[in-house]
């Protein structure tokens, strides 16, 4: 339990010096309102056009708009420090991070806090209650506690990605998390029904970079829509094995660090 | 067995070759070659509890480097190291409670929370007790005076102020080793002054303390061992007071005499010396190895040849010796 306690404990630091700038605050978490209220009218006009896409509906395809919405305000408000990591790497931060008795990526993880991830983890959360309003799901407590387990996995799934995906920044050198950034859009991709992509996509958004984890397959499974709706018990499997690949990477390429100023 | 002990210590970087500008930074894309540079090259060390030890060397001779691969930041390309037994790496967390690192160039402290804040941070990560901290910040504050920067900002503290929180901060957890790469760069005097102090207290107590610095004086009086670098090799590693009395044999008399005195005469009642004439003829300058006669023997002899106004000895300084080492001069070992 020290680990988490003293996350909170690094966050917090950084939390209290971030009040100070009040306006900052609040424009960022009007913005984040506003980009999942576009979000939403661009999901609106579209289904005004057809009915369903495969047989996914408005109300379904906005609880996948909330899960990406969600997992993505919780590694905006307690990872943010991820996306720094480039930098880092490359001012050579890391240095005292190495030498301190707590783990490195955790260190470089709490160094920031990103407060529009809490609007996005109200709007993701309203979206997902209404979708799911909406929805005729019978509801048993066991149902219920699976939507909760698998709603923490796809949580874990798209931090574990941004943590490999920032990671790689031990092998190139730009200070900026470019290649992180990219493979965060391709996850937008994982907001629409799996099945509209053609087969590469598939295998690349299922497998390679399971964007379709923290989404689609869980509600798939969860509305009992689609194919392979069975897919979306595997997640919590596939959350961890995200996380011990993303642990993996990071080890790999922290043997790497050369610090700075060589 | 030694606290710090490094066997055959190797690192190498490799460095992109680039051509100048985005035309060279494209043909690297497609013909990728790169030059080795040997930061650290074979390097044996091996330090015992308690022990301070100066580590000099010029410019890019490997010394941060070095510091980074004994601190377990840096893993070796080969060779090994261990801190107390055990491997920095393998073993990190336990390693990063026995040792604490100090880059003068570089903060640990957060820019956007007052000193005290960070360290308070550093408390809970290291898991110290409230009581022990409080004796231990009382213990900082008497020879860093730390009080009066507390409340500061990191982003607000000048370097002088900056060192002493990060001192304070790199020897919270009382380390068993502390390591300290170019910790006066930039201050001044003063605070030169009270961080060597401070240094002293910190080795007076036991700690196990590797310094790195540019500046001499830091080490004299401070370090009783000493080891060079250069090139990424240890040119010298021994006892500092000893290559003081190899090195640093010559003293310099300047002698002024109440009038002109024959040049021949003073030079013929010293035989072993080189006796000169300084900017005006009453000032002489006695050259002589301090093993073969001592300065007073030189003051008597001349004291029967002149009127002696006055009388000054040069003792060369470790800095002259390294200097000279450094230049090529003088070879150790």
């Amino acid at each position: 339990m020290r680990t988490p306690r003293l996350y909170l404990r690094l966050l917090g630091a950084h939390f209290r010096s971030m009040l100070e700038y009040e306006a900052d605050f609040v424009i960022l978490a009007l913005a984040t309102v506003l980009m999942q209220v576009v979000n939403i009218v661009f999901l609106a006009a579209l289904f005004a056009k057809v009915p369903d896409v495969h047989g996914w509906t408005f109300w379904s395809v906005l609880i996948m708009f909330g899960a990406v919405a969600l997992a993505e305000g919780f590694c905006s408000l307690f990872f943010d420090g991820m996306w720094s990591l480039a930098w880092q790497i490359n001012r050579g931060d890391l240095d005292y991070f190495l030498v301190r008795p707590y783990p490195v990526a955790l260190q470089s993880s709490s160094a920031n806090v990103g407060i529009n991830g809490l609007s996005n983890i109200v709007m993701g959360g309203i979206m997902i209650g209404t979708g799911l309003a909406h929805a005729d799901i019978p509801w048993t407590p066991w149902r219920a506690l699976l939507g909760v387990i698998l709603l923490i996995s796809s949580v874990v799934i798209k931090l574990s990605i941004n943590l490999a995906t920032n990671a790689v920044s031990f092998w190139l050198s730009s200070p900026t998390p470019m290649f992180a950034f990219a493979m965060h859009q391709v996850g937008d991709l994982a907001r629409f029904p799996l099945s509209v992509y053609p087969v590469a996509l598939k295998a690349v958004l299922g497998a390679v970079l399971p964007f379709a984890f923290i989404s689609f397959f869980p509600t798939a499974y969860l509305l009992d829509t689609g194919q392979s709706r069975w897919l979306g018990l595997i997640t919590p499997l596939v959350a961890a094995y995200c996380a011990g690949a993303a642990a993996l990477v990071f080890k790999r390429g922290l043997r790497r660090y050369e610090s700075a100023g060589n | 067995m030694p606290i710090v002990e490094a066997k055959a210590l190797t690192k190498v970087f490799r460095r992109p070759d680039k051509g100048p500008g985005l035309g060279g930074s494209v043909k690297h894309l497609f013909a990728r070659r790169f030059t080795d540079k040997v930061a650290v090259d074979h390097v044996d060390l091996s330090i015992e509890a308690g022990e301070a030890v100066a580590y000099v060397g010029p410019n890019g001779a490997g010394k941060s480097t070095t510091v980074k691969l004994l601190s377990g930041i840096l893993v070796p390309t080969s060779g090994e190291v261990r801190i107390d037994g055990l491997h920095p790496q393998r073993d990190r967390m336990t390693v990063a409670h026995r040792i604490g690192v100090l880059f003068g160039q570089r903060t640990q402290l957060w820019w956007d929370l007052p000193v005290a804040e960070s360290l308070a941070v550093l408390r809970d990560l290291y898991g110290i007790d409230r009581a022990t901290y409080r004796k231990r910040l009382a213990r900082f504050d008497e020879v860093l005076a730390l009080g009066e920067i507390l409340p500061v900002m990191g982003r607000k503290l000048s370097l002088g102020q900056r060192m002493r929180a990060d001192l304070a901060a790199a020897l919270l957890h009382a380390p068993r080793v502390v390591y300290l790469d170019e910790p006066t760069i930039g201050l001044d005097l003063a605070v030169k002054d009270r961080v060597r102090e401070f240094f002293r207290s910190v080795r007076d107590e036991g700690t196990t303390v590797m310094l790195t610095s540019h500046d001499l004086a830091d080490i004299e009086g401070f370090c009783r061992r000493l080891v060079i670098i250069d090139e990424g090799r240890i040119i010298f590693d021994g006892d500092l007071e000893a290559v003081k009395d190899r090195f640093a044999r010559e003293r310099i008399l300047h002698i002024e005499t109440a009038r002109p005195a024959p040049l021949e005469t003073l030079r013929a009642s010293l035989p072993g010396a080189e006796v000169t004439v300084e900017d005006t003829p009453v000032r002489y300058a006695v050259r002589f190895d301090r093993f073969a006669m001592t300065a007073g023997q030189v003051v008597t002899a001349l004291a029967g040849l002149a009127e002696l106004v006055d009388i000054r000895v040069d003792e060369p300084s470790i800095e002259d010796v390294i200097r000279r080492v450094y230049s090529g001069e003088l070879v150790l070992g």
